[in-house]
């Protein structure tokens, strides 16, 4: 007191301007802390229900997935908006494209039929690729040769089968016979070597697959070249794995055989997979080799047989494939289905019947595209860009997960707690309030600060 | 430790800290002071809350209550990385060394002295390093040579290699996490020296254990802890061992829960000239024979890597024999694979119970069928009968006290450890197999798991049955076994009666000295 009353008029005000500007920057500060507290609060409060929505382990592996994709859609959205298109228009366009909407208007003996077809016939390959990958990966294989096993499968039923005269209820069991026959010993091959050489299936899969290309075009530049198309001869309608043209209404269509045995196989592999003895033998190697083995279970004669398996599903994809979506084999070149079934297993979960849903997901985009890019005047590689986001965002779905049970785990521990944590909370938020006033006068402030303790000592 | 009357500086205080874990509090508002230059120990049996308490210090773990001091200070110890600023080094129960890695290279591993070549050209500082690691480790006694590869050394000379890391660091305060439990008796002496040898130079020592007599040999101070909390802090020089237990368990128990074997039968395994090779052709285990009769229990010592595991292995049938014989009730079991040998009536708990006895991601009622998942009532015509995998496991369940969250469907993985070795050994012996092998069946398991365990292998000798036990708990040995086998290099260098036997003579032979009388 005696000190202030010596300073001049001069200081004093100066100092009062000094604590009033320093009252307002604390101010500001209380509110900008505020907000973000509020903000945190926010953050805190949606991943609390987010986290709680998605423990749940029955519906993570269908719920994860479905929220990639809606988040790889909103991305996308945000590129097709900023190319002055609307992300609806997209959407819809392919939807119809692919046969799910009707378009505006249809070629002469078409009809939305016409593209549901279309669509059965690209799934058809994928899903098949799919589940070879899935048998593979349960074993705890990595088959990137789908691929190969698909061409050196599509070649041999083409050589054998369809440049024959065979009749059709003849050439095409025979045709899918040869795929599964073919596809499985090249499989097998794979399995083989790892189990007898222990070659990682990664590295001798690969290699097989350009031997297996190289191998078809030898020959099919060298005795059955078409002239015209620079691929193999196309095999005979015969052998070819469509029906002959079923009139429905208006439109006539040339059914894919491969479509329903594709969805079958899906069915009979969850069922081989979980509810068989081999299946579970093939899980429990791929889940843990040194676990199975202790168990006794012979774990060559285990990965050979879940590669035969895999290889058989890539060769039905192989002949589905060269014979039924594409007019024939061509050489130099391996099927990208082979490499985008892949994507296929993984975007399903590595599930036969998630293998399912995620080969319609795919084929609609590819196969929507061309309609898609007419319509809107976007180009149709925007279908491959939506495709490569959904991968993007499942491949983060993993990680989602470990997040979520680690916040799960958090959020347990600190509800362990919460007895002592909803006082302290109210007690916080009291005193958050009173700090408010508290800028405005000191004097106040004290007095708040100890209510604000009085009452925080009161909810204790 | 030479009485001082000055008043010691305190180094560490830990006010009020409290570390709650789901369903847990690991510990309870705990105090603590340790002065400077004193060995101090964390006594406790497993669970008590001695690691998490070490944890803490270390910057593991975050306390959610209380304060953590340094001379004086009150510090927040987020990471290791700060503990290691603020001079405080860990050496944990299981290493951390890279092996193909010179000692030397694992010491300066994340804090490299660097040079300049020509003033451009940086480099590590190798030659340097090397230099006063020497020096370290003859000031103190470590006796070893940085230009060692670690894969070349023993246990307890990696023990010191960590402890010369904390060294190299500067490190004032040395918390060592249970550092007898994988030594040998012999080896458990010298390092008492070094660490009594570290403490005459001045460092502050946290010496976590449950073992009494360690505590009794080199400490100063001693605090007990119990599910969490501190109950007693005292000198070594007020207290006695008797009174430490009691205070440990809150109960007087028996740790030794031998029983005489009854009656001896007639031989269920032999082996004979035993030879198993690793992929590079040395001899792991070496010429090794001996016989395990029915209501035995035949128990192999030996310090980590004699061949132990190999020989569980071989006679189990997961890797083949290069020489010699099985023979099973006399039966040879050369042409049987491992589930045919399972069959006949082998029944193995194997030393890595989460890769090897397991399968983790598999539901509990899956693991427990692991070894019958493929015969009659869990499958049928090839087609398996999720009905009869639930009777089984909560049968299971019931009578070995295994505790699952979700019943038969608990994936493997969220267990405890104790409840996964626990559904394990519930598994095998329901095999009700003629010979059951044991490999570390209570290793990192809580005391009353231990308890419960070793309970179940003594039944099961009473009721007639084979045992093969191998252990590297040299007290587990002497408390179960009837016949100790002791392996050292790959030889089974002795084997005679436990009677005949005193713990030192065993670990004499662990060590592989042997007197010709």
């Amino acid at each position: 007191m005696n000190k202030k009353s010596k300073l001049s008029p001069e200081e004093r005000e100066l100092r009062r301007l000094q604590e009033e500007s320093e009252q307002k920057r604390k101010r500001g500060e209380h509110e900008g802390r505020n907000l973000l507290s509020e903000l945190n609060n926010a953050l805190d409060s949606a991943t609390r229900v987010l986290v709680k929505g998605l423990s749940a382990h029955k519906w993570q592996s269908l719920v994860i997935p479905l929220l990639a994709i809606f988040l790889s859609l909103a991305t996308i959205s945000v590129v097709i908006l900023s190319f002055g298109s609307s992300p609806l228009e997209v959407f819809r366009s392919l939807l119809a494209g692919a046969g799910w909407l009707p378009k505006v208007n249809y070629g002469g003996g078409q009809s939305q039929l016409t593209d549901l077809v279309n669509l059965a016939t690209t799934l058809t390959p994928l899903l098949f690729g799919a589940l070879g990958f899935v048998v593979a990966m349960r074993a705890g294989l990595f088959n990137i040769g789908i691929a190969g096993q698909m061409v050196l499968a599509g070649f041999a039923a083409t050589v054998l089968v369809g440049y024959s005269d065979m009749s059709a209820l003849v050439a095409r069991p025979l045709v899918l016979l040869i795929g599964i026959a073919v596809g499985a010993l090249a499989g097998a091959l794979i399995g083989f070597m790892k189990y007898r050489f222990n070659i990682h299936e990664v590295v001798s899969s690969i290699m097989l697959n350009n031997i297996f290309i190289l191998v078809v075009s030898y020959f099919i530049k060298s005795y059955y070249l078409d002239d015209v198309s620079r691929n193999a001869r196309a095999a005979s309608a015969e052998a070819r794995l469509l029906t002959e043209p079923i009139q429905i209404g208006e439109v006539s269509a040339r059914l894919p055989v491969g479509f329903l045995l594709a969805i079958i196989a899906a069915f009979i592999l969850w069922f081989f997979l979980t509810k068989t003895k081999q299946g579970f033998e093939m899980t429990a190697v791929g889940k843990s080799p040194k676990a199975a083995e202790y168990a006794g279970i012979k774990i060559g004669r285990t990965v050979v047989s879940a590669m035969a398996l895999s290889g058989a599903m890539g060769g039905l994809a192989g002949v589905t494939h060269y014979l039924a979506s594409v007019p024939s084999v061509a050489p130099d070149k391996l099927a990208g289905v082979g490499f985008d079934s892949i994507a296929v297993a993984f975007l399903g979960n590595v599930h036969p019947l998630g293998a399912v849903l995620a080969a319609t997901l795919i084929a609609t985009l590819s196969s929507g595209a061309v309609y898609m890019s007419s319509i809107v005047g976007v180009r149709q590689e925007i279908a491959a860009l939506i495709t490569g986001m959904i991968l993007l965002f499942t491949a983060c779905g993993g990680y989602l997960r470990a997040w979520i049970d680690v916040k799960k785990r958090n959020m347990a521990e600190s509800d362990a707690d919460s007895s002592g944590d909803s006082s302290a909370c109210v007690a916080s938020k009291v005193s958050k309030r009173e700090n408010e006033v508290a800028a405005e006068t000191e004097v106040e402030a004290l007095q708040s600060a100890d209510n604000a303790e009085l009452r925080g000592g009161d909810g204790k | 430790m030479p009485k001082k009357e000055q008043q010691h500086e305190i180094l560490l205080e830990v006010k009020g800290v409290t570390k709650r874990f789901p369903g847990i509090v690991a510990c309870d508002e705990i105090n603590l002071e340790i002065r400077k230059g004193e060995i101090y120990a964390l006594l406790g049996e497993n669970g008590a809350g001695k690691s998490t308490l070490a944890s803490m210090i270390f910057g593991l773990y975050q306390p959610d209550e209380g304060q953590i001091f340094i001379r004086g200070e009150e510090v927040q110890i987020d990471s290791p990385n700060e503990a290691v600023a603020l001079d405080i080094g860990m050496v944990h129960q299981h290493f951390k060394l890279i092996s193909n890695y010179s000692v030397t290279e694992n010491i300066i591993l994340g804090d490299e002295p660097k040079k300049r070549a020509l003033g451009i050209f940086p480099y590590v500082d190798i030659k340097s390093a090397e230099a006063h690691i020497e020096n370290l480790s003859q000031d103190y006694g470590l006796e070893v040579d940085p230009r060692a590869i670690i894969s070349d050394l023993g246990v307890s000379t990696q023990q010191r290699v960590e402890i010369l890391k904390m060294l190299y660091r500067d490190a004032e305060l040395l918390i060592f996490d249970e550092p007898t439990a994988m030594l040998t008796p012999q080896e458990i002496e010298s390092l008492l020296k070094v660490i009594k040898n570290l403490r005459d130079q001045g460092k502050t020592i946290i010496f976590i254990t449950h073992k009494l007599d360690e505590v009794m040999e080199v400490c100063d101070r001693c605090a007990i802890l119990v599910r969490g909390k501190l109950v007693d802090v005292s000198k070594i020089e007020d207290t006695n061992p008797r009174e430490m237990a009691a205070k440990m368990v809150g109960r007087d128990i028996d740790f030794s829960a031998k029983r005489p074997a009854k009656t001896v039968g007639e031989t269920v395994l032999e082996v004979q000239n035993l030879r198993v090779e690793d992929g590079t052709g040395f001899p792991r285990v070496n010429d090794v024979s001996f016989d395990v009769h029915a209501g035995e229990i035949f128990a192999v010592a030996g310090v980590s890597g004699s061949g132990q595991t190999e020989l569980a292995d071989a006679v189990a049938g997961l890797i083949k024999a290069k020489g010699g014989k099985v023979k099973l009730r006399g039966q040879d079991l050369a042409k049987l694979n491992v589930r045919k040998r399972s069959e006949s009536g082998i029944a193995y708990i194997p030393e890595d119970r989460q890769s090897v006895g397991l399968i983790l991601d598999f539901p509990l009622d899956q693991n427990l069928a692991l070894k019958s998942y493929y015969q009659a009532p869990y499958c049928k015509t090839s087609l398996l009968k999720p009905q009869a995998f639930s009777e089984h496991a909560n049968e299971l369940i019931d009578g070995f006290d295994i505790r699952c969250a979700r019943g038969a469907k608990t994936t493997v993985r969220e267990m405890s450890g104790g409840n996964q070795q626990k559904a394990i050994v519930g598994r095998e012996i329901d095999q009700d197999a003629d010979l059951l092998i044991f490999v570390q069946p209570t290793r990192g398991l809580d005391i009353g798991a231990i308890m419960a365990i070793r309970e179940r292998i003594l039944d099961e000798r009473d009721k007639g049955k084979a045992v093969l036990l191998i252990s590297l708990e040299l007290d587990e040995v002497m408390d179960l076994a009837d016949t100790i086998g002791v392996m050292y290099a790959g030889q089974m260098l002795k084997v005679a009666p436990a009677s005949e036997l005193s713990t030192n003579k065993v670990g004499e032979y662990m060590m592989g000295v042997t007197d010709d009388e």
